[in-house]
C-alpha cells in the first residue's frame, strides 16, 4: 500500500461550515482527521440538501458529505466537564488542531491556542473564522454570504439592475479552508523541522479577497471602482463571436474573438459547411469577418466614420451566429467547436458534469458507500493527482461513528 | 525580519496569467526563492493589461512593468528571460530546474510537448524535483487540448450555471473566478504535501492539477445531487436552502462611493431567533410574529414578499449603519464592499494589515494582497515588488545556474535570453 503524503499526522478538528473543507483536504491527503462534533451534529450535518429518502438525517446531508470525506467522527459535549476533558486530551494527542468557532469559544472551554500551545509547544493550531482572531470585527456574526460581500467579490457579479450576486458553493468558506490548508501545511513542516508550533489565523474575508481580480489595484492606481456589468459586459453592443448564447438544450459561451485559437473566419467556414453562412461571404460582411477581433474593434471605436460603416452590420452577424448555434446541443457546440480550435465553452449543468467525457475517461469520479445504508454512490474526485502519494477519498463518517474507538485508544 | 518558513527552497516558476503565478507568489511570500521564467517571444498577457499605474498628469504609464494585475501576483520573484522555443533555451531550463526544489507551470500540454518540459524529461535531470502541472483539462484525456482560461473555466465547471438569478442567462460571475484562490490554493496545498513526503523519503513526484477537476471538487453539492439523487439543480440567486432571509438588500445611495453609488447589505438568518433579532434591529419586531414570516417554512414560502419587505426597511438606511445595527444584534450581515471600501474604509482589514504596500521602480507605490493566512511565529510578507521583465536574467544565469560571463554573452548573441 502506498504511503500518503500526510501519513502519521493527526488532526483534531472542531469545525462546522467554514473550516471543514480544510480538514477534508488534509484527510484525503492521508492525515488522520478526527472531527469532534456536538451531540446531534453541527449546522452542516443538518443542512439541506439530503440524500433522497433521508431528509433530516444527519448522516445523509450532502452539504456535510462534500466537506467531510475521509474523516473520523467523535461526539463530545463541550458544555460538559467530561466532554471538555476528553476533548483536551484528544487535542493534545494531535499534531494539528483545526477549528472555526466564534472567537473565544474554545478558549473559554480550555481548548484555546494559548492553553494547548503551553501544554504542547509543537502544536499547529489553525483557526478559520469569518474575520480572523483580531480586529474590530473579530466577533462579528458570519456566514458564507457575509464573507463574499465583505471580501469584495459580490460587487463584481450580476446585472446592474439586480442585487449583486453571490457565487454558488459557499465560496468564502471554501476559500478560507483552502488558505487554511496551505497555512497549516507550512506551519506543520516548520514544526516538524524545528519543534516550534504556532497559530495559523485565517479570515474568510481576507481569504477570498484575491478573487477581486483587478478591482483592488484599479482603485489603488486609478481611483475607480470596478462594478458588476452583467451579461453585456458593459459593452453597448454585442460583439459577434463573444458572450453567452442560448442553444437547443442550454447555453454556451463564445470567446472566438479572443487571441487564442481560431478566429471568426474559421467559425464562418463551419457555418458554411452546414449551409448556414447566409450572406457572410458577401461584402460588406466578408471584410468585417476577416478583420473582427478585439484589437481591430478598439481601433474602430476611435475612428467614427469607420465605426459608422461597420457597427450597424454587427446585429445581422450576431443573428446568423445565434441561429447557427441554436440548432445544436450545448455539448455538440462545445466539443465540435473545440475540435475546430474555436474558443467555445459549455455552460455545464450538474448533469453535463456528471457525463463530461474528459472527467469520465480520466476516471475522475469515485464510488463510495453512502453513510446511512451503505449503497454505492458516485462522488467527485480530488482536486489533484500526486503520482507517489495520491489523494484517496473515503466515505464521510456517520455522526459519532468513531467515538468509542477513539476514546478507548486515548484512555 | 524574522526568518520565513520556506527559506532555502527554490521554485522554477514556468507559469503565466493567474492560477500558476499566484501559487508561486505564496511561496515567495513565505520565503522561497521564486524564479519566474519569461520571454519576449511569449509575454505574459497580464503584463500588458489594465490596471496600469498612472503618471502625475493623469496618463497611464506604459511598458511591461506597470500592470497592477501582473505585479500583484509576482511579488518578490526574480525574472529571467529565456526563449524556450530554442534548443539552447531548453537546455538552460534544465540547468535551472536542476537547481530547484519545485517546478511549476500552467501552460497547456501542447506547449509542454513543444518545450520538452514533461515530468519524465525534467525528473531525469533532477529526480528530487516536485513538479506541478496545472493545465485546464489535464495532461491526458479526450479534451486535453481544449482551449480556455478562467473566463471559460467558469462556465465549463458549472459555476456559471449555478450562480446568479434564475431569470437571467448564466453569464458568469464577472471575473475569472477560479484563477485566484481555488486553483493556486489547491496547487500549493499539493506541493507542500509533496514536500513533506520528500522530507521523509527523499523522493520527488509529479503533481497534476487539471483546473476542471480542481474547481468541480469545490462546486458545493450540485454534482452530488445529480449523482446521488438524479436531480439537475440550477441557480437560485442569493438564496440558500437553509436560511431565510438570505440575500442582498438595497440601502441608501452613497455618492462618495466612486462610480458605484448603489449600496447593499447582505443579511442571512439561519433560524427563527436570528430572524427575530434582525426584524427588531431594523425597527420592525412585529414582522417576526407575522404568520407569513414567523417560521422558517413560512419565510421560505413567502420569500419574495419577505425580501420586498426587508428592502423597504433598508432602502433609506446607510449600508454601514444597517450592517452595524444587525451585527450588534448578532445577525450575520455585511456590506457589499467595493475596492474603495476595502482599501480606504474597512478599519478591520486595515487593523490586520492585510493589504501591504511596496515601492515598485516603475509603477511607484502599489498595494498588494498580503498573505491570506497569518502565521504567528513565522509570518509571511510581501518581500518586494514584482520583477521588471528580465530584471534578474544575469543574476539567475550566473549565481543560480552557474554560467560563465562568456557563456552568457553567447546566449545573448544567439537570442536565447530574450
Amino acid at each position: 500500500m502506498t504511503e500518503q503524503a500526510l501519513a502519521g499526522v493527526r488532526v483534531v478538528e472542531f469545525t462546522d461550515e467554514v473550516g471543514s473543507y480544510c480538514g477534508r483536504l488534509l484527510a484525503d491527503l492521508g492525515a488522520e482527521v478526527i472531527k469532534v462534533e456536538p451531540p446531534g451534529g453541527g449546522r452542516q450535518r443538518n443542512s439541506a440538501p439530503f440524500l433522497a429518502g433521508y431528509e433530516g438525517n444527519p448522516d445523509a446531508s450532502l452539504a456535510f458529505w462534500v466537506h467531510n470525506t475521509s474523516k473520523k467522527s467523535v461526539v463530545l459535549d463541550l458544555e460538559s466537564e467530561d466532554g471538555r476533558i476528553a476533548a483536551r486530551k484528544l487535542a493534545l494527542s494531535a499534531e494539528v488542531v483545526l477549528e472555526d468557532n466564534p472567537v473565544g469559544y474554545l478558549a473559554a472551554r480550555g481548548l484555546g491556542y494559548a492553553d494547548l500551545h503551553a501544554a504542547k509547544p509543537s502544536l499547529v493550531y489553525t483557526s478559520v473564522t469569518g474575520f480572523g482572531q483580531t480586529g474590530p470585527h473579530a466577533n462579528w456574526a458570519y456566514t458564507d454570504i457575509v464573507g463574499q460581500a465583505m471580501g469584495g467579490i459580490m460587487t463584481l457579479a450580476g446585472e446592474p439592475a439586480d442585487p449583486p450576486n453571490m457565487i454558488y458553493g459557499h465560496q468564502a468558506d471554501v476559500s478560507a479552508s483552502i488558505q487554511a490548508a496551505q497555512g497549516t501545511l507550512i506551519a506543520l513542516l516548520h514544526a516538524e523541522a524545528t519543534g516550534q508550533g504556532q497559530l495559523v489565523d485565517v479570515s474568510a474575508q481576507e481569504a477570498i479577497s484575491m478573487s477581486q481580480e483587478t478591482a483592488m489595484q484599479t482603485w489603488d492606481f486609478q481611483k475607480k471602482n470596478r462594478v458588476r456589468m452583467g451579461g453585456a459586459g458593459g459593452l453597448p453592443i454585442a460583439i459577434p463571436g463573444s458572450g453567452t448564447l442560448k442553444v437547443k438544450d442550454g447555453y454556451i459561451v463564445l470567446y472566438i474573438i479572443a487571441p487564442a485559437g481560431g478566429d471568426l473566419p474559421d467559425l464562418v467556414d463551419w457555418m458554411r459547411e452546414e449551409g448556414k453562412a447566409g450572406d457572410l461571404d458577401d461584402e460588406p460582411y466578408k471584410t468585417l469577418i476577416a478583420n473582427l477581433n478585439m484589437g481591430w474593434l478598439t481601433q474602430l471605436m476611435s475612428t467614427p466614420e469607420e465605426a459608422a460603416k461597420y457597427i450597424p452590420l454587427l446585429p445581422h452577424v450576431n443573428e446568423l451566429i445565434s441561429a447557427f448555434f441554436a440548432g445544436k446541443t450545448a455539448r455538440q457546440a462545445y466539443e465540435e467547436g473545440q475540435e475546430r480550435r474555436l474558443l467555445v465553452g459549455i455552460v455545464s449543468t450538474p448533469k453535463d458534469l456528471a457525463e463530461n467525457r474528459q472527467l469520465r475517461e480520466r476516471g475522475w469520479y469515485v464510488s463510495l458507500p453512502e453513510a446511512p445504508a451503505g449503497k454505492p454512490v458516485e462522488f467527485p474526485g480530488p482536486p489533484y493527482r500526486l503520482s507517489e502519494t495520491p489523494a484517496i477519498i473515503t466515505r464521510p463518517p456517520r455522526l459519532g461513528e468513531h467515538t468509542a474507538a477513539v476514546l478507548a485508544a486515548l484512555a | 525580519m524574522a526568518k520565513r518558513p520556506l527559506e532555502g527552497l527554490r521554485v522554477a516558476d514556468f507559469s503565466w496569467f493567474g492560477a500558476g503565478p499566484i501559487a508561486g507568489n505564496t511561496f515567495s511570500t513565505f520565503g522561497a526563492e521564486v524564479i519566474r521564467v519569461e520571454s519576449e517571444t511569449k509575454v505574459d498577457s497580464l503584463r500588458r493589461v489594465h490596471p496600469f499605474a498612472m503618471n502625475p498628469d493623469g496618463t497611464f504609464k506604459g511598458g511591461y512593468n506597470v500592470s497592477g494585475y501582473f505585479n500583484n501576483f509576482n511579488a518578490g520573484k526574480l525574472s529571467i528571460q529565456l526563449n524556450l522555443n530554442t534548443e539552447k533555451g531548453q537546455e538552460i531550463a534544465y540547468r535551472l530546474i536542476e537547481k530547484c526544489d519545485f517546478f511549476l507551470t500552467n501552460f497547456t500540454p501542447r506547449v509542454i510537448d513543444k518545450w520538452n518540459l514533461h515530468y519524465h524529461q525534467i525528473a531525469k535531470v533532477n529526480p528530487r524535483i516536485i513538479a506541478a502541472y496545472a493545465p485546464m483539462q489535464g495532461m491526458e484525456g479526450p479534451h486535453r487540448d481544449y482551449l480556455g482560461f478562467g473566463a471559460v473555466l467558469t462556465p465549463v465547471t458549472g459555476i456559471s450555471e449555478m450562480s446568479g438569478f434564475p431569470h437571467r442567462p448564466p453569464f458568469g460571475v464577472g471575473t475569472n473566478y477560479p484563477d485566484y484562490v481555488i486553483n493556486p490554493g489547491h496547487t500549493v496545498t499539493a506541493m507542500l504535501a509533496a514536500l513533506r513526503y520528500r522530507n521523509r523519503t527523499g523522493k520527488g513526484q509529479c503533481i497534476e492539477l487539471p483546473q476542471l477537476e480542481s474547481v468541480v471538487n469545490t462546486l458545493g453539492t450540485a454534482v452530488v445531487e445529480q449523482l446521488a439523487n438524479g436531480t439537475n439543480p440550477s441557480r437560485t440567486g442569493n438564496r440558500n436552502p437553509n436560511a431565510a432571509p438570505h440575500g442582498a438588500f438595497r440601502c441608501a445611495d452613497d455618492a462618495s462611493s466612486v462610480g458605484s453609488p448603489d449600496r447593499w447589505v447582505v443579511i442571512a438568518c439561519r433560524d427563527d431567533a436570528e430572524w427575530q433579532r434582525a426584524a427588531a434591529a431594523l425597527g420592525h419586531p412585529e414582522a417576526a410574529t407575522d404568520p407569513r414570516f414567523a417560521t422558517f417554512a413560512a419565510r421560505k414560502q413567502n420569500e419574495d414578499e419577505l425580501e420586498a419587505l426587508i428592502n423597504s426597511w433598508t432602502r433609506p438606511i446607510k449600508a454601514e449603519e444597517a450592517c452595524a445595527t444587525l451585527q450588534a444584534a448578532g445577525v450575520p450581515a455585511g456590506v457589499v464592499q467595493n475596492a474603495q471600501d476595502l482599501l480606504e474604509k474597512d478599519e478591520h482589514i486595515r487593523s490586520r494589515n492585510y493589504y501591504q504596500y511596496v515601492e515598485h521602480p516603475e509603477a511607484g507605490r502599489e498595494a498588494h494582497d498580503g498573505p491570506a493566512f497569518h502565521l504567528s511565529e513565522t509570518p509571511g510578507y510581501i518581500a518586494g515588488p514584482a520583477p521588471l521583465m528580465g530584471e534578474h536574467t544575469m543574476d539567475v544565469c550566473e549565481r543560480i545556474i552557474g554560467l560563465s560571463m562568456d557563456e552568457i554573452a553567447d546566449l545573448l548573441a544567439d537570442g536565447v535570453l530574450i
